[in-house]
């Protein structure tokens, strides 16, 4: 089983190999001129283009890259051509906040989808089931930033009850996590209602059935726990997205996140923060999904076989 | 002789596609939540293809300092009008167009370059498979929002540069889907038969894996419509895609999202839009799923 | 002991009601198990066997099985009255069931031995500690011929038969009085089948169980049946003594179709003679004599009404050709 891990792990140095090498390659065709970035429009032209060599900006594509993966390699992403901050500091201050919004949302998308998942499996086609598949998918269209906003519009303008921006306390994040969280309520719901559908019709379920088992316990012990992989597979998607998909909703309240970072450095052409905080973002999605490789083991024995099988 | 029977198993063939195609409709007719969304759905389409008739084009995009922020209902305004003073309806039904062709326009190109190059995978293997299943993989570790916010970035903000981008993104979900279509035909004694008769793999294609992998596209692409239109919707909320004056609208909503404390209704209906015109699209691919697989049924 | 039957079925009809239509799966049939007696239920995919089986268990799936007429008496008791946790305490304690396919009637996820202590777990009235139960899970493994150290096992680490092996531990762990197997041996190889059957058979001979052997497989049922049902269009058509049907003279064409078509190894004959057409549809079944479209003795009548019953020292056969045997 380590054995397989060591071996997954590995494989990521290929594949952070090509995330730098595209996003490097969108942000070369991206002009933008750090000298000026840097020393302001009205330094002088000889100052700029001094500067921008010192930088290696003016070096070849395959050059720069190949200078960023060592670098890289050796823990420096760089420094921000904004504020001279290394790209890494910029990161770590922003990381906690994107952190705390994904967890909070995401254990609320768990707690509140996955039993009303279970409930709309098990009681399929009652008026409980529809009217749950109908709300996930109401709040699987409307785009998570809009409902934010309503939110405020609800809760902080109307009832005065709750910030709507900043990140001051605990209470600043309720609204966030909320409005996050739907989008994770309606994947878990759906995921686990599909997954759960599938399991019940399983012939160890009829089995379970037969020995005279009660019915919410062949429910918990044999359909859900053999329903999990895919769920457990949608929570990694989940939080991975998260990561990177909350740029709107960080704008939307103000919060100062990783997501809030890049379309920061996006809009100032800062390109060392933008493909630092990318590759930052990639890295965490991929051990994220090696994670949820490695609960399957945990859920599933045939898997754990399988790995060790492999490694 | 043989020719007869030829174009009698052509024929037969024919009625049962036809048949099949009835008994799917049939099946999608009976589910009142994706009849549902088929009505929001072509109410829509009316709108984007008779918005000219509805509603003139200049007046979405005429801006008048003395009519701003009307309230819905007033003054002819059904809608209101925002802070330029401009009809919001007369936005909303004239966003709608540039809504809809991104999101359809993403999801068409991603279908057709991921179906491209998923075939060429599954079909060559090897080496060449290899390479395509790691180089989209690793494209599907980068979030989305961001390999389309850098794309834009690097293109510069404009609708057809939002739409290239989204389908980049797309590529790789479509790719892997008739990637694994290929590979379930591969192999199978009739593809082995075809190729010994010399059929190219071009026709093969064209015979076997589309209609294996048909099913799981429409589902998937119904539903990925309304997620770009989000995401579109998204990204000019962020000020990165399409620009001011022209209707969209994310950026109606991004326009709007400093006045909505005192006028709501700014981002109220532009939201809806958004939000009715995904839900159409889920519905029906829900209904879709259903009526196209209903081994979940019983 | 009372001479009253461990099972008895009347008249029992049961539907599949979907959205469109309605299946009629089994369609009146009565039977009768005594105790230590075995009945067979043979006849093609889609006769009614498994519904007959899953109405016994009532695990008929809950939106659409339902029984519309008939009884089934356990042991003089309406199973139809059982409320649902009366009914789930005689499930796997007094009446339980080995399904067709091991491949997948076992949890892949649990250990095999969880799964056959779950079932001692639930039936464990009188409360006897975890050590005793582990230990009769030892003694069910012994029992089926698999090492008892396996127990820690998960499933996907056995073969076909051993799985089925295992299937057949858990449905006799509470030492049931009537054990229903669907057609255990289908899903196994020749040999395998022969092992587990022999199992089967010493197994019920040691715990005087009572048992429903469901196949298609006339050699199966051969090998183990005191009684036999024949099944065809969820009716029985034939019903009598093994003797009756494996040596009688008097059949139901269907019952002769069947023999006809087993590959006789020692006969004279080199010829299989299949029967004609297919089982009929059960959402539009055919009037009369449901097997009358496929009948090489059909007569005017048989398109009619319901097919003559003939019975002699209980055998049963339903069919036209033996009302003038009847009338002599």
């Amino acid at each position: 089983m380590s054995r397989y891990i060591i071996r997954r792990v590995f494989l990521l140095i290929p594949m952070l190999l090509i995330v730098i090498f595209i996003v490097s390659f969108i942000m070369a065709l991206t002009p933008s001129n750090p000298g000026i970035l840097i020393l302001g429009e009205r330094a002088d032209p000889a100052e700029i283009q001094k500067l921008n060599d010192e930088l290696g900006y003016n070096d070849p594509f395959f050059v720069r890259y190949a200078k960023y993966v060592w670098n890289a390699a050796h823990g420096d992403l760089g420094k921000s051509w904004k504020n001279d901050n290394p790209v890494i500091v910029e990161i770590l201050r922003r990381l906690p906040t994107t952190v705390t919004l994904a967890v909070g949302s995401i254990l609320i998308g768990l707690v509140v989808g996955l039993p009303l998942g279970v409930i709309s499996a098990v009681k399929q086609y009652s008026p409980l089931d529809i009217g749950g598949t109908v709300f996930a998918m109401i709040l699987a269209s409307f785009p998570a930033f809009w409902i934010g906003m309503m939110l405020i519009i609800l809760f902080s303008l109307k009832l005065g009850l709750l910030p709507s921006f900043g990140i001051g306390s605990i209470r600043h994040f309720i609204l966030p996590w909320v409005t996050t969280s739907c989008a994770f309520i309606a994947s878990q719901l759906r995921m686990t209602r599909t997954s759960m559908l599938e399991a019940i019709r399983m012939d160890y379920i009829r089995t379970a059935r037969a020995k005279g088992q009660r019915e919410r316990i062949v429910i918990m012990r044999h359909a859900l726990r053999n329903a999990l992989l895919p769920v457990v597979t949608i929570l990694g998607m989940d939080f991975g997205s998260m990561l990177g998909g909350t740029v709107t909703i960080e704008t939307v309240f103000s919060l100062p996140g990783v997501g809030s970072l890049i379309i920061e450095a996006i809009r100032m052409k800062d390109i060392p923060v933008v493909v630092g905080a990318t590759v930052t973002l990639a890295t965490s999605y991929t051990l994220l999904m090696l994670l949820v490789d490695i609960l399957y083991a945990f859920i599933d024995p045939r898997i754990k076989a399988r790995y060790i099988k492999h490694s | 002789m043989t020719d007869i029977i030829a174009s009698n198993t052509e024929l037969r063939k024919k009625l049962k596609k036809k048949s099949q195609v009835a008994e799917i409709w049939r099946r999608f007719r009976k589910n009142k939540t994706a009849m549902v969304g088929l009505f929001i759905f072509v109410f829509i389409m009316l709108v984007v293809i008779f918005a000219d008739a509805i509603v003139p084009y200049s007046v979405s995009i005429s801006q008048k300092i003395s009519a701003r922020f009307i309230s819905p209902g007033q003054d002819g305004h059904l809608f209101g009008t925002d802070n330029f003073g401009r009809d919001i309806m007369a936005r909303i039904v004239h966003g709608s167009r540039n809504s809809l062709l991104v999101g359809l326009g993403a999801v068409v190109c991603g279908i057709v370059i991921g179906g491209l190059l998923g075939s060429v995978a599954g079909f060559y293997g090897g080496t060449v498979d290899s390479v395509i299943v790691r180089t989209l993989d690793t494209v599907m570790c980068i979030p989305l929002m961001l390999l389309v916010l850098s794309i834009v970035a690097a293109l510069g903000a404009s609708l057809v540069n939002v739409l290239i981008a989204m389908m980049i993104a797309n590529v790789p979900m479509y790719a892997r889907i008739v990637r694994a279509a290929v590979l379930s035909v591969v192999g199978q004694d009739y593809i082995e038969a075809a190729k010994a008769c010399g059929t190219s793999n071009f026709m093969i294609i064209l015979r076997h894996v589309i209609p294996n992998a048909i099913g799981p596209i429409i589902v998937q692409a119904t539903m990925a419509v309304g997620t770009m239109i989000i995401n579109a919707a998204g990204i000019s909320f962020l000020g990165m895609g399409i620009q001011p004056p022209t209707p969209e609208w994310g950026a109606m909503l991004n326009e709007a999202k400093s006045y909505m404390i005192n006028y709501p209704y700014t981002v109220i209906f532009p939201g809806l839009a958004i939000g009715l015109t995904a839900l159409s699209l889920n519905l029906m691919g829900d209904g879709l799923r259903d009526a196209l697989d209903p081994k979940l049924k019983d | 002991m009372s001479a009253m039957p461990v099972l008895d079925v009347k008249n029992l009809e049961v539907a599949y009601h979907t959205d469109e239509t309605v299946m009629r799966a089994v369609n009146g049939i009565s039977f009768s198990i005594d105790e230590r007696e075995t009945v067979g239920l043979v006849g093609e995919t889609g006769a009614g066997k498994t519904t007959t089986a899953l109405a016994i268990m009532r695990l008929l799936p809950e939106r659409t099985g339902r029984i519309n007429r008939g009884e089934i008496f356990y042991k003089g008791e309406d199973l139809s009255k059982k409320s649902a946790d009366q009914m789930r305490l005689i499930r796997g304690a007094c009446i339980s069931m080995i399904f067709q396919d091991p491949m997948t009637s076992l949890n892949p996820i649990l250990t095999v031995g969880d799964q056959i202590l779950e079932a001692l777990e639930i039936h464990n009235t009188d409360g006897k500690p975890k050590t005793a139960l582990d230990a009769r899970v030892d003694e069910l493994l012994s029992l089926v011929g698999i090492s008892p150290l396996r127990k820690v096992e998960y499933p996907h680490q056995f073969s076909g038969g051993m799985k089925q092996r295992i299937v057949i531990a858990i449905a006799l762990a509470c030492e049931p009085l009537l054990l229903i197997a669907d057609e255990p041996t289908t899903a196994l190889d020749v040999t395998i089948q022969a092992q587990v059957l022999v199992l089967m058979g010493e197994l019920k001979q040691k715990l005087g169980t009572s048992m429903i052997m469901i196949s298609h497989d006339l050699g199966v049922i051969a090998k183990t049946c005191d009684k036999v049902a024949v099944m065809y269009a969820g009716e029985i058509v034939e019903y009598g003594s093994a003797r009756d049907i494996f040596e009688g003279r008097d059949h139901h064409p269907y019952t002769t179709g069947l023999f006809r078509a087993i590959p006789n190894l020692l006969g004279e004959s080199r010829r299989l003679y299949p029967i004609d057409g297919l089982m009929p549809d059960p959402s539009a079944l055919p009037s009369g004599c449901k097997f009358h479209p496929r009948c090489s003795g059909r007569m005017s009548g048989c398109d009619g009404e319901a097919p003559f019953l003939f019975e002699e020292n209980g055998h049963r056969i339903q069919c036209n050709l033996f009302r003038k045997m009847a009338g002599q």
